[in-house]
């Protein structure tokens, strides 16, 4: 029986972002339909309003003509619809088949878990799955790739299953892990059900999926057969415009003066000694996978984690960091990563956030603050950087995501630094802000400060950086100049720690 | 930076102050006299030193259980003090000392044992609540210096000395909290401790300094209350905190951190003291009055948590106009 998941115009709002934006299509049973878009296109959040994790902000979803309203991700997989994420959600310390029947594991006599029949049952679907694991092993002694398996295992032994959803499946499988994944995808097609593939992976979208379904910033764009469209042309969907002309306008002519900033042997207790320097007007990218150590890493340097060991150096000086505080009276700072948690002060003002840095500045031996100084500074920043907001008082929370970011910024700009440290600075950010950031970035360098960039989108870090460090296990792994940079090289890098020729 | 204007939240707020005065004036004409203004304006100088520590510690994301404890304690060893021998002036010096030292050691809890504070000073509430019979044997100290005695006594302009004590702390820390760098940086880690730190601050020494003022508030209060009753008694103020953070959170703080300010404090000071004084006075049996007062609180904080729903909304709202 053929089965059908519509999306009617769904839309989901975050407070200063849009993240899904009227999105309707329809996914068909016996296909595997992939989602394609960059990073903060909708996938993940199209997913989650359709799990129940998120409820959408408006709009409905259709299983075989009938409205699906889910209150939580249960009632969702109750209703047989499963997600499967990256992150597993199994208890390592149970049994395979404690896994897969957990909440309903088969009862005996006297209410009695009847651990034995569960196990019976699981090797059923094992052997289904054609898997050399046993129902008894507990999931903490299996590897990651049978982890997942026992995870669309547990969703498969729903015998309402209809819809299964694959958040970024293979992130972390080997490829003989991800072709025993792709046998289990091809045989659960050929039972009828709905199956959505998100990846980054052309090659896997390619190999696995009969349809491509591509989103835009929030926005459906459309859905085509995927050996009938070649990638370039995917790719050009998916990106909306040629992001080579973003990276090929920048104001990129500038001078890399002396050394700036010397790193040496720096450590904490999230990452491993490391060394590098900073020249005055440098760009140096930092790449590497998510949790490479590359925030970590510079955390320990503005003294946001103790540092174990190593020293700074700053225009020759040893320096002294024991807080952010610290840093910032030496010129380095930091834009975090974590905008909602670590950058903006939610509850304060457009200008409060600007001037948070400032205080010292901005007040008398008192403490008293100068309102007029303050106001002056958080109009120049709001000037400077471009932050559209209808008034300094506004509560920044009420700003889209881009402008939070450059208030940020314009926070740390405002205190005279020598050192930007941008950690995932675009991250979220729709694509007009993104070149904004990107031209900002170029000024800074050309401006004399020494920029470090940690990005995990390769086209950005290769567009510009001068110089960029891959790190990868907590430490560097290597350093590609900019001639050399391609997304294969510092990928390698990032992935098995040496440049492949 | 801002204008002084009232917000909705504060007219709600007078309204139904004006209530609570026309019911109780209603129930005994006396509720509106002078004379029982001024005693209820006595009641709230307490509460009113320690709703001001209140303030600073919910904005910034605390909370102090200890200070009904540490202004008994405070009357105690102030009375001690002074029955020894020793000079008021002393006596109140380092009786206030002896407060910020139990303010240090709440935010060395919250601090480095990392300890929620309202557990915290759950700790403090009972062991300084423990030290005050001890430092007396269990019998209140009776007061015979007559510079102590006058604190209780001496008006103003016909209003006690204790009053007006209460309105200088209101008006030094109120512009302390709108007008200084350390006001703003209790708003900051209020909002976020983790992004004011990285922004800079330093959210343990701005913890460990609202603590030690709250410390101070009790000490005074302490004495104060103390001089009133001519004797240092260790069963004291039971309940003091509870009435303080009532009154704040009334006044529009919100227990989520980072919301509210001085003047919506002095609102919930007055509701709260009218509340408790009409209860009194119209007859109401102490043991109801207790509920009476849970109803308040919760009342409060009913009101924080659709003050809160009603930001969350507003937000959304305006942030989806904003794209």
């Amino acid at each position: 029986m053929e089965h059908v998941l519509e999306f009617q115009h769904i839309s989901k709002y975050f407070p200063g972002v849009k993240a899904l934006d009227d999105i309707s299509f329809k996914a068909y049973s016996g296909e595997v339909l992939a989602f394609l878009g960059e990073n903060g296109a909708g996938k993940s959040t199209l997913l989650k309003t359709l799990n129940g994790d998120y409820q959408p902000t408006s709009g409905k979803y259709l299983l075989d003509g009938a409205e699906k309203h889910f209150k939580s991700p249960h009632e969702a997989i109750e209703e047989g619809i499963s997600i499967i994420y990256q992150e597993r959600q199994i208890l390592l310390e149970l049994s395979v088949a404690e896994n897969i029947y957990l909440g309903r594991m088969p009862v005996g006599k006297f209410g009695m878990i009847d651990t034995a029949k569960a196990n019976r049952m699981a090797e059923k679907i094992i052997e289904d799955f054609g898997l050399p694991i046993r129902p008894d092993t507990k999931v903490k002694d299996l590897s990651i790739a049978y982890q997942q398996m026992v995870e669309i295992m547990k969703a498969y032994s729903r015998e309402n299953l209809k819809v299964i959803a694959f958040d970024e499946p293979t992130a972390s499988l080997s490829d003989s892990e991800i072709e025993s994944l792709f046998k289990i995808i091809r045989k659960l097609k050929a039972e009828d059900k709905i199956i959505i593939y998100v990846s980054h992976r052309m090659e896997e979208i390619e190999e696995i999926t009969d349809k491509v379904a591509i989103f835009k910033d929030g926005h459906y764009v459309d859905t085509v057969k995927t050996g009938e469209c070649p990638q370039s042309e995917m790719i050009r969907m998916m990106v909306g415009r040629d992001l080579g002309d973003i990276y090929n306008n920048l104001d990129r002519n500038k001078e890399i003066g002396e050394v700036l900033l010397e790193v040496k042997n720096v450590s904490s207790d999230y990452v491993k000694p490391n060394s590098f320097s900073l020249r005055k007007g440098e760009v140096l990218g930092f790449s590497g996978l998510v949790g490479a150590g590359r925030t970590e890493l510079m955390r320990a340097i503005i003294g946001a984690d103790r540092m174990k060991s190593g020293e700074v150096i700053l225009e020759g000086r040893k320096l002294n960091i024991h807080s952010p505080h610290d840093a910032m009276d030496e010129g380095i700072v930091l834009v975090p990563e974590d905008r909602k948690l670590q950058g903006i002060i939610a509850n304060l003002s457009v200008a409060d956030n600007i001037n948070i840095s400032m205080l010292d500045k901005h007040s008398n031996k008192l403490g008293f603050i100068n309102t007029a100084e303050e106001r002056e500074a958080a109009q120049e920043g709001i000037r400077n950087f471009r932050v559209k907001t209808p008034s300094p008082d506004k509560k920044i929370v009420e700003l889209s995501g881009g402008n939070q970011q450059k208030v940020i910024v314009a926070r740390w700009l405002g205190t005279n630094p020598k050192v930007l440290i941008l950690d995932e600075p675009t991250k979220g950010i729709d694509v007009g802000a993104k070149s904004e950031f990107y031209n900002m970035i170029c000024r800074f360098a050309k401006q004399g400060l020494g920029v470090i960039l940690i990005s995990s989108e390769l086209p950005e870090v290769i567009g510009l950086s001068d110089r960029i460090i891959v790190m990868k296990g907590r430490q560097i792994a290597g350093e590609v100049s900019r001639e050399e940079a391609t997304e294969t090289n510092l990928l390698s890098l990032a992935m098995i720690g040496r440049v492949e020729k | 930076m801002k204008k002084l204007k009232i917000s909705g939240d504060k007219l709600v707020l007078i309204a139904a102050i004006i209530v609570v005065f026309i019911l109780f004036t209603l129930l005994n004409r006396n509720f509106l006299s002078i004379t029982n203004v001024i005693n209820i304006l006595i009641a709230a100088s307490l509460v009113g030193l320690v709703a001001i520590g209140h303030t600073y510690l919910i904005i910034a994301g605390q909370n102090d259980l200890s200070p009904g404890s540490l202004a008994a304690f405070s009357g105690v060893l102030a009375a001690t003090l002074v029955s020894m021998g020793l000079p008021f002036l002393l006596a109140c010096i380092i009786t206030i000392a002896a407060g910020m030292v139990v303010g240090v050691l709440n935010a060395f809890m919250v601090n480095k044992i990392h300890l929620e504070a309202f557990i915290a000073t759950l700790v403090t509430q009972s062991v300084i609540r423990g030290f005050a019979y001890i430092i007396c044997g269990g019998k209140p100290i009776a007061i015979s210096n007559k510079s102590y005695l006058l604190l209780g006594k001496l008006r103003i302009l016909n209003i006690p000395v204790s009053v007006w004590i209460m309105i200088l702390c209101i008006v030094v820390f109120g512009i302390v909290l709108s007008k200084t760098k350390f006001g703003r940086s209790i708003y900051a880690i209020g909002g976020s401790q983790e992004a004011a730190r990285l922004a800079g601050l330093n959210p343990q020494r701005i913890i460990t300094t609202s603590f030690i003022m709250m410390g101070a508030l009790c000490a005074i209060g302490g004495i104060i209350f103390s001089a009133r009753m001519n004797s240092g008694q260790p069963a004291a103020n039971v309940n003091l905190e509870f009435d303080a953070i009532t009154a704040v959170i009334l006044g529009g703080v919100s227990f989520q951190g980072g919301v509210g300010d001085m003047g919506g404090t002095i609102l919930g000071i007055i509701l709260i003291q009218a509340f408790n004084t009409g209860l009194t006075m119209v007859n109401v049996p102490s043991f109801w009055q207790y509920v009476a007062k849970g109803g308040l609180l919760l009342f409060a904080l009913t009101t924080d948590y659709i003050r809160k729903q009603r930001r969350e909304k507003e937000l959304l709202e305006l942030s989806m106009k904003n794209l």
